[in-house]
């Protein structure tokens, strides 16, 4: 039997040591918390609030760190701007409802360059190289919200009638917009006579969406439809929109995507005739759970995870202002 | 040993500046006289007008600093008041929330982010207004996001004052922006530890308190009580150490010039006490300077136009006083070498022109007196020659010589001997090797002769005697041939007259600087009225009835008068019966013959 070198006697357990140790030292690196940063489109639109409780509690599930951040309007600039400090302050994560397709690509190819997962939700950008988006599909909701105003009319014998119609949503823009008002459009083709008269640009802002309509019914009372592409301007009680209120009180129809507590209000006082919603709070949690899961464990979602759709109407309104919180404090 | 050194130093310059000279004495006189005051007013003036611009600059930039600083605080005052809450019911029921882990709070988020939202609207250089919890939350206008709390504290507790509010900064902030932020606890502390609300400040809002335009190179900063940037229009200065802050004896900027050449500049300061900062304004010091530049630009023209002016004028000027001064010295440097031709010809009225007649009139004054004399030296040579004329009268020659004969042939040769030789002497002294002047010495031989001769002609009929009563003027001189002819005149004029022996006697003495001699005889004498007349001849007082008139005794007078003067001469004094005397008053001359 060779004899040991005294070397290998003596540097064995030196290098184990080493491995105890190093691996050690890694483990508790994979201790520090992941910091996930996640963008609404702005911190003043309150169909993000549903997510960000969603969002907090997943976190701290999860036990990561959760930055919620946004300006406080609309503005791709600013949000641009915030991706770009998240990426400088070395976040691990990133999930983004995104304000302007084409302007959030050169942040996200930054931030993959940087080894920060970059994932959307709500607001998709597919040219961006993003993992993944959570949200829903924005034509079929917009196409789901086209077939209910259908029913409506067909209902009220105003199927045959050329109806002006305006359409009210955040921006041009923002794809998911667009996407729901092609959906709108293509369901409604044939079956009803819309005549698009406007599209009502309100930048994403409840203020101005509330401004923008009040103005719009009162210069316009004759106009008969109006598709909301968003919930902007429900955040208020109906007493905030006294010219909306007296044009949908003299036969004005009104339906949107976006569901909440203070939409449902709205409808519930008839002056919504159908809702369609997302499930914000769904977005929240598992579109974070689906990302740290992705940086931890390198679990790789669907292109492509829907949430699916929420509507309401006169069947089952009072189940859902039950199921649904304020988020004013009354 | 320094001051000779400058007075050799000042002596060879003036000599190789030619300073000796009028006209240049003139031109620096002028500048001098020109430009000192001038140079002493623009200097005084300048000095002036830059301690009144400094005043200006210090009084204006002290202003300017105090209302900055002032609007610090206002402005700082009102972030603090923005800070100050007692009791938020949504904050305080976030806290019980976020205590609890319960994340139902959206009710209280959205509400504090809708405030601090309206907040910064209505302080919109407030970059971020938060809330920070123990747990590193940090709740702001920006959304939800976490810091390093421990770190935070830190800092917190190193820059607090008394009343809890802290001012950190500057830094980066969560976009990146320099800010500074003025922390505040807020009073509802939870069981993890305190809740602080903040303000961060765009660094812009300092930009726009200092915003004064301080020339080119002037600006202002503002800087913490250890000298550390807070802001400054140069960014990469900001955190820096201010190399104004004075870290020795004196603590802190200090007011005044700093700094040297061309990196000098004029500090002003004033404290703002609600941040315990310092806003410091900084003037470039060449900027100051060129203020005063078209004065001094001004000034410069003025000094080069009167320099030129002056010189000039005093060129003008000199030119004027030197040049009369100049000819008037060429001409008399002719006169000086027997140009007696020279004339000037003076313009106007003023003391060189004076001066030039004055010149006019000397030199008309010398080339008459150089025409007298020599007249008068010509009338001197004319009686000389007269006067030695009538001493060779023929009858002496041959009268003197048959006596030699005589005695010769008597076989008297001794005597005949001693008369030749007396007559020899006679003559060599008489002629003198042609000197005007003669020592009395030689004059008394040749008398002495004379009479020794003329007494063998006529027959011992008068004796002589020769007293020189002081033998020191036998050593001085005399105007050739003087005495001789008042000889003659007492042998021809008084002794033989008289038909009786007589005697002559010379005496001579010196009174004074003059010399007496006295021929005296004891012959025939003079009558009073021919006494007077010829006293009066003598001293001019009659004129001539014609040249031959008392020719002996005016040839001797008008020598010792044209040599001596009109005091000299002779003077008769005479007893008719008794006898004559002649007094020669001559000057003793001394020294060398005269020629």
């Amino acid at each position: 039997m060779p004899k040991k070198s005294p070397v290998f006697t003596t540097a064995l357990p030196i290098v184990v040591a080493l491995l105890v140790v190093s691996s050690l030292a890694l483990g508790a690196e994979r201790e520090e918390p992941l910091t996930i940063a996640v963008l609404p489109r702005a911190l003043g639109n309150p169909i993000f609030l549903d997510a960000f409780e969603a969002a907090q509690k997943k976190a701290h599930e999860l036990g990561v760190r959760l930055e919620w951040v946004a300006p406080f309007d609309f503005s791709s600039e600013a949000q641009v701007e915030m991706i770009e400090n998240l990426i400088r302050r070395g976040v691990d994560g990133i999930l983004a409802s995104v304000n302007d397709d084409e302007a959030i690509h050169r942040v996200f190819q930054k931030a993959r360059a940087q080894g920060i997962a970059v994932a959307t939700f709500d607001g998709d950008s597919p040219g961006s190289g993003r993992l993944f988006h959570i949200g829903i599909d924005n034509y079929r909701a917009g196409y789901a919200i086209g077939q209910a105003l259908v029913g409506v009319l067909q209902e009220r014998g105003l199927a045959e009638k050329e109806l002006d119609t305006m359409i009210m949503t955040g921006l041009r823009e923002a794809f998911h917009h667009e996407e729901r008002i092609r959906g709108f459009l293509a369901a409604t083709e044939g079956q009803v006579n819309l005549k698009v008269r406007d599209i009502v640009e309100n930048e994403d802002t409840v203020e101005k969406s509330i401004i923008l309509l009040e103005d719009y019914v009162r210069h316009n009372p004759d106009i008969e439809v109006i598709f909301f592409v968003g919930g902007w301007p429900f955040y208020v009680p109906s007493e905030a929109l006294p010219n909306f209120q007296r044009w949908a009180q003299a036969g004005g129809i009104a339906v949107g995507i976006d569901l909440f507590y203070d939409a449902l209000l709205l409808q519930k006082e008839g002056l919504i005739q159908y809702l369609i919603g997302q499930d914000m709070s769904t977005m929240g949690s598992l579109g974070l759970e689906l990302l740290v899961n992705y940086i931890r464990y390198g679990h790789v979602p669907p292109n492509f995870v829907e949430v699916g759709l929420e509507h309401a109407n006169e069947s089952n309104i009072d189940r859902l202002l039950e199921i649904h919180k304020p988020w004013l404090v009354k | 040993m320094h001051i000779k050194s400058l007075e050799r130093f000042w002596s060879k310059l003036v000599k190789k500046a030619e300073i000796h000279t009028i006209r240049t004495k003139l031109i620096i006189s002028f500048l001098i006289m020109a430009l000192l005051p001038f140079s002493i007013m623009t200097l005084f003036s300048y000095n002036t007008y830059f301690r009144g611009l400094m005043y200006r600059v210090s009084e204006y930039s002290q202003e300017v600093v105090s209302r900055m600083a002032r609007e610090l605080d206002e402005y700082f005052l009102d972030i603090e008041a923005l800070l100050t809450k007692e009791q938020d019911f949504y904050l305080d029921q976030l806290i019980k929330l976020v205590e609890g882990n319960d994340f139902n709070n959206r009710k209280y988020v959205f509400r504090i982010w809708e405030d601090l939202s309206n907040l910064q609207r209505v302080k919109p250089d407030v970059e971020e207004l938060s809330i920070i919890f123990p747990n590193g939350n940090r709740l702001s206008s920006y959304g939800l996001y976490t810091v390093d709390y421990e770190a935070f504290l830190a800092d917190y507790h190193r820059l607090a004052r008394e009343n809890g509010v802290a001012i950190l900064g500057p830094y980066a902030n969560f976009l990146n922006r320099i800010v500074v932020t003025m922390v505040k606890p807020y009073p509802a502390p939870t069981a993890q530890g305190e809740i602080y609300l903040s303000a961060e400040i765009d660094l812009a809002r300092l930009a726009s308190i200092t915003d004064v335009k301080l020339g080119e190179n002037g600006y202002m900063f503002v800087a913490d009580d250890t000298g550390r940037i807070i802001y400054h229009p140069d960014g990469e200065q900001i955190g820096t150490l201010s190399p104004f802050f004075q870290n020795g004896v004196t603590q802190g900027f200090v007011d005044g010039f700093n700094g040297a050449g061309s990196d000098r500049y004029f500090l002003t300061t004033a404290r703002s006490p609600i941040t315990g900062w310092t806003v410091v304004s900084v003037a470039d010091a060449d900027e100051l300077g060129a203020e005063l530049r078209p004065i001094q630009r001004i000034t410069y023209l003025v000094i080069a136009i009167i320099l030129v002016a002056v010189v000039l004028l005093a060129g003008y000027l000199s030119h004027a006083l030197s040049r009369p001064i100049k000819e008037l010295q060429d001409l008399t440097n002719r006169a000086a070498n027997n140009d007696l031709s020279v004339h000037i010809e003076p313009s106007g009225n003023d003391e060189i022109a004076q001066l030039g007649h004055s010149f006019n009139k000397m030199i008309r004054r010398i080339q008459d007196l150089m025409a007298e004399n020599v007249k008068e030296q010509e009338l001197l040579r004319k009686l000389e020659l007269e006067s030695l004329d009538n001493q060779i009268k023929p009858h002496f020659i041959y009268n003197t010589l048959d006596l030699i004969i005589g005695q010769l042939e008597s076989n008297k040769t001794e005597e005949a001997a001693y008369l030749i030789e007396a007559l020899g002497n006679f003559f060599r002294l008489s002629l003198s090797k042609g000197s005007e002047t003669v020592p009395i010495a030689s004059e008394v031989e040749h008398v002495r002769n004379y009479l020794f001769i003329q007494q063998l002609r006529h027959g011992g009929e008068y004796r002589y005697e020769i007293v020189i009563e002081d033998e020191e003027i036998l050593s001085k001189y005399i105007p050739r041939l003087l005495l001789q002819p008042l000889v003659e005149n007492a042998i021809y004029h008084g002794i033989l007259r008289a038909g009786r022996e007589g005697t002559i006697t010379i005496r001579g003495r010196q009174e004074g600087d003059n010399v007496i001699f006295e021929v005296v005889d004891d012959g025939i004498g003079i009558e009073p009225s021919k006494l007077q007349d010829i006293n009066e001849v003598l001293r001019g007082i009659r004129p001539l009835n014609n040249e031959r008139e008392y020719f002996g005794l005016r040839n001797v007078n008008k020598r010792a008068q044209l040599r001596f003067g009109p005091e000299y001469g002779v003077v008769l004094e005479s007893t008719l019966g008794e006898g004559t005397k002649a007094i020669l008053t001559i000057k003793a001359l001394e020294g060398e013959p005269h020629v």
